[in-house]
């Protein structure tokens, strides 16, 4: 070493390790805190986010997450869809619409076909006949029960809901109807079917 | 006792070898990363020939840096650090002399066969089977070599350097032979032993491992010795080397799973995956800060040494790409960046910053040392620096913003969400051309920089005498070991505080995330529990633990065993479950229906050209991605995929569902020229596929190496196996007349429209569920 050149021992108050290896020697000073605070709030959040998603499991998984999405994006694709007998039953499978419906129907139409839609299937007191079966009075095309409910039968005691509910919660009801049924299922109009045995 | 002194003289040969190799690799692999990235935005530099198409020189490009510039220049610093730091010369010239030149051959054998489409199709792991049993062998030469050197040192105990090289030699052994197990079908040809979702895993177990112990581990001790040695000033902090090899060592075999985030990779590996990632970050700091702190009181030795330069801006570099890593690893800031070119940003932070910038710092404090003669021209290295500094950032911030443009493109929607805004990959694709333009200026200014490295030290070389370090030494070993020091033995290895409770904890923290209920109580409050004793009792005995770590490191297998069972611990609870599992437990509600034969042709002619470099087949649990290629990927649809192709960059639109997507005609005249059917596209043509004949011959041991892996194949006869064949390529070329296209039934080109037609072909496995499309 030069004699002008700089200590390469360190100053008094910074000890070195006693071991020098190939001249390279070593210092033994604290961590920073910053650092272990890292360190450490970084195990904190492995233990919080392992508890959260996988031990209490309270946080949705990677595909609840996306199907839940999905079936949002769905509905407003359905909600500004042409209503026919396709996107009503495309509706029909839709959990968001089936629950909108399902509010609609029980404000206001479980009433007469009571809260299990089986009204007089049900209860021979009930006033409306049964939406459950396959026997349609006035016809079982998803499009046939939404022109129903807008324009009502009134002889039969069926209100025109068309200017009460609006457009959108005839479609949910309608929805809600067709959620009980199955797509392709026999839709009996009710004078063919007491002609089959 | 009769001692006297005698003089060592360190074999420096090798290291010489060494760093002329890495020179010489170095050029060349960065040489190919330019003309990669270059084809990306002129498509016509693929030269319409299949030797040198995107495909097959991208994976040419990441092994030539990754094993033959940063391996070569690994090999060099730990054999002149190694040797030195034990006081003793290389064990065996002629395993050093082995390891130098089986190295090079093997780098040879890999440059010839990449761009001859002989890959196994992982990343990183693309060399075919025999060169994967040579790399194997070579790679044990280095540590018989290495280990037998530290059997006959002279300094009793190792310093942090040799822990950092200790870990590379095991753990990258273990790597490498799990993820490279694999059945042969024929003297080129094999085909992986795990599939699918095992495969990935495995893959990512090793390929994010690759970069922590090929790229990370060796080049931190490499800068545990240079960096003192150029700044001669002291090492940092001891205690924080202890801390961050361990933790570093530990934690980073965890963290393989944040490359499948989002996938459909079981989600409790993701969350793992992701986790420790983040709990990596102060490890990797610790290193960082180690090396910038050493430098302490050396600063303004910064604006005149260009080695202390390069160190220094390495270093940063690498405290830089180890934030972005965990940073990536947040799944919801994967959702954006996973895919695109912000990774390749990221990677290259490294590479080019930390590892490139080692080396030529080393390089540069070597030179004089290894030939006795001063560097040609500090002028020379200064501009170097600057080249490459500016080439970094430019690449760097390049590739930033175009990830991030990509990533926002991709996922942008309108109309209340409900549709894409930009349903044309190519949009997004032709929207990040300048930024591709300005990654291919920063990536040669690098290279230029490199090239006056190499330029440098041939003038430097040329006409100098190579001279051999040497030390005075005793010439009875035994004089310099410490007698106060004694050995450790098995139980003394493990019978200690430290290790007592690592284990404890370890055992009690994975009781805690995999139990049951009770159990998983009973773990949480043991990890507490353990922790809070751990605490109290290095409070009060710290010296003892102090004491038995200074021990440690006087024992080399009882240090070596310890490293294995950290590095180990990791992969065993992430692979183990699920490798071990019933492939049905792999499966979800989709299945996978099994390639026909010709579909079997064709996927191996999509792995042979390198398209998963470029095509991912995996569609993540996110909105756009389902928007854009169809219902989300389930693990089942790639049970019988060896290799497993979810890939790792969309450069062009994900495949997983693209099977019926288009006809066949479509298909046939996007790979004879793709911008004939999809303008702006930036794919190379593959002409080639229409001249050459499938190899329908080598299908039936390849049926039967896939019925060996588990695949439910009849056992066909090899007449029945073309019979198959020349049926389904049949309906395909009638199918094709019918559109107006002559094809023969034997072309490539027919198989590869096969197997891409059956891609997200699956049948359900339960009660068929909604299945959400567009």
């Amino acid at each position: 070493m030069k004699p002008n050149s700089k200590p390469s021992t360190p100053p008094a108050e910074d000890p070195t390790r006693p071991h020098v290896y190939d001249g390279i020697q070593e210092y033994d000073k604290r961590l920073p805190n910053w650092w272990l605070y890292t360190l450490y709030i970084t195990i904190l959040f492995w233990i919080g986010y392992w508890g959260y998603y996988e031990w209490f499991h309270a946080g949705p998984s990677n595909q609840e997450r996306v199907t839940q999405a999905l079936a949002r994006i769905e509905t407003q694709r359905l909600a500004s869809a042409k209503l026919d007998d396709a996107s009503l039953w495309q509706m029909s499978q839709n959990p968001e619409f089936v629950a909108a419906g399902k509010a609609v129907y029980d404000a206001n139409c479980a009433a007469c076909h009571l809260a299990s839609l089986r009204g007089k299937g049900e209860s021979p007191t009930a006033i409306g006949p049964d939406l459950t079966d396959t026997t349609w009075l006035h016809g079982g095309r998803p499009t046939e029960i939404y022109d129903l409910i807008t324009k009502g039968v009134l002889t039969k005691g069926m209100p025109t809901w068309g200017p009460v509910l609006g457009a959108k919660k005839i479609s949910e009801v309608t929805a809600y109807i067709l959620s009980k049924h199955k797509e392709g299922e026999p839709a009996l109009r009710a004078q063919t079917a007491a002609l089959i045995p | 006792m009769a001692a006297s002194k005698t003089v060592l003289e360190f074999n420096d040969r090798v290291v010489r070898q060494f760093l002329l190799a890495t020179l010489v690799w170095g050029i060349v692999g960065m040489l190919v990363g330019v003309l990669v990235a270059s084809q990306l935005n002129f498509w016509q530099l693929n030269f319409r020939s299949e030797l040198l198409t995107f495909g097959r020189l991208r994976p040419l490009h990441t092994n030539a840096v990754i094993f033959a510039f940063v391996g070569n220049m690994m090999f060099a610093g730990i054999y002149y650090s190694t040797q030195r730091l034990v006081k003793a010369r290389l064990a065996s010239d002629f395993l050093s002399a082995l390891h130098f030149w089986g190295w090079q051959a093997i780098i040879v054998a890999a440059a010839i066969t990449l761009p001859l489409g002989l890959t196994r199709g992982k990343e990183y792991a693309e060399l075919i089977w025999p060169i994967n049993i040579a790399v194997a062998f070579i790679w044990v030469v280095f540590g018989v070599n290495f280990f037998w050197t530290l059997a006959r040192r002279r300094e009793p105990s190792l310093y942090v350097a040799i822990w950092f090289y200790i870990a590379t030699i095991i753990t990258v052994a273990m790597l490498y032979i799990v993820n490279h197990l694999s059945l042969p079908t024929s003297l080129t040809h094999s085909y992986p032993l795990f599939g699918g979702v095992q495969d990935a895993l495995v893959q990512w177990w090793y390929g994010h491992n690759a970069v922590a112990f090929f790229l990370t581990t060796p080049i931190l001790g490499i800068m545990y010795y240079f960096i003192p040695k150029a700044a001669e000033r002291p090492v940092y902090s001891y205690r924080l080397s202890v801390i961050h090899f361990w933790s570093l060592v530990f934690v980073y075999i965890w963290a393989g799973p944040h490359h499948l985030l989002n996938t459909s990779l079981p989600e409790w590996l993701q969350t793992l995956g992701m986790t420790f990632s983040l709990m990596l970050w102060a490890p990797s700091w610790g290193g960082m800060l180690n090396g910038l702190l050493t430098m302490r009181g050396a600063w303004h030795r910064l604006r005149t040494d260009p080695v202390l330069k390069f160190f220094a801006a390495a270093v940063t570099f690498y405290g830089m790409a180890t934030f972005e890593g965990p940073l990536l690893s947040i799944k919801s800031v994967n959702a954006l960046g996973h895919y695109t070119d912000w990774i390749i940003g990221h990677v290259h932070a490294g590479a080019l910053g930390w590892n490139g910038f080692m080396a030529a710092g080393m390089i540069y404090w070597l030179l004089p040392r290894l030939w006795n003669k001063p560097l040609h021209s500090e002028g020379l290295a200064n501009l170097h620096f600057w080249l490459g500094l500016v080439g970094i950032l430019l690449y760097v911030a390049a590739m930033w913003t175009s990830g991030i443009t990509q990533g926002l493109m991709l996922n942008a929607t309108t109309e209340n969400g409900t549709v894409l805004a930009y349903p044309n990959f190519l949009d997004t694709l032709n929207s990040i051309r300048p930024l591709m333009l300005m990654r291919v200026i920063g990536g040669a200014l690098y290279l230029t920089g490199f090239a006056l490295l190499g330029w440098n030290v041939w003038r430097t070389v040329r006409g100098a005498r190579p001279v051999n370090g040497t030390i005075e030494v005793w010439t009875d070993p035994v004089v310099e070991t410490d007698p106060a020091e004694p050995r450790l033995g098995l139980i003394a290895t493990f019978a200690n505080p430290p290790v007592f409770f690592s284990i404890l904890g370890f055992a009690f923290a994975c009781a805690w995330m995999f139990g049951g209920s009770l159990l998983s109580i009973a773990g949480l409050v043991g990890t507490m529990l353990c922790v809070a004793l751990a605490y109290a009792h290095f409070e009060s005995r710290g010296r003892a633990w102090a004491g038995w770590y200074d021990r440690l490191l006087v024992n080399t297998a009882p240090f070596t065993i310890l490293t294995f069972l950290a590095v180990v611990a990791g992969g065993l609870i992430q692979i183990v479950p699920l490798v071990l599992a019933h492939r049905a437990a792999n499966v979800e509600d989709w299945k996978q229906v099994p390639y026909t034969p010709l579909e079997l042709a064709g996927r191996d002619i999509y792995v042979r050209e390198g398209c998963y470099t470029c095509h991912s087949q995996m569609i993540r649990t996110l909105v756009p991605d389902v928007l854009r290629y169809g219902d989300y990927s389930r693990l089942g649809e790639s049970i019988y995929d060896h290799p497993y192709q979810w890939g790792s960059k969309r450069n062009g639109p994900d495949l997983a569902r693209v099977g019926g997507k288009y006809p066949n005609v479509w298909h046939v005249r996007h790979m004879e020229d793709p911008r004939s059917v999809s303008v702006g596209s930036n794919m190379p043509p593959y002409p080639s596929l229409l001249q050459r004949a499938t190899d329908v011959a080598a299908l039936p041991s390849k049926l039967a190496v896939q019925r060996t892996l588990g695949i439910p194949y009849p056992e066909w006869t090899a007449a029945e196996v073309t019979r198959l064949v020349e049926e389904q390529a049949r309906a395909i070329t009638t199918d094709l007349r019918g559109a107006g296209v002559e094809v023969e039934a034997d072309r490539e080109i027919v198989a590869l429209v096969a197997y891409l037609q059956a891609l997200g072909r699956s049948e359900p496995t339960v009660v068929p569920d909604l299945r959400h499309t567009q």
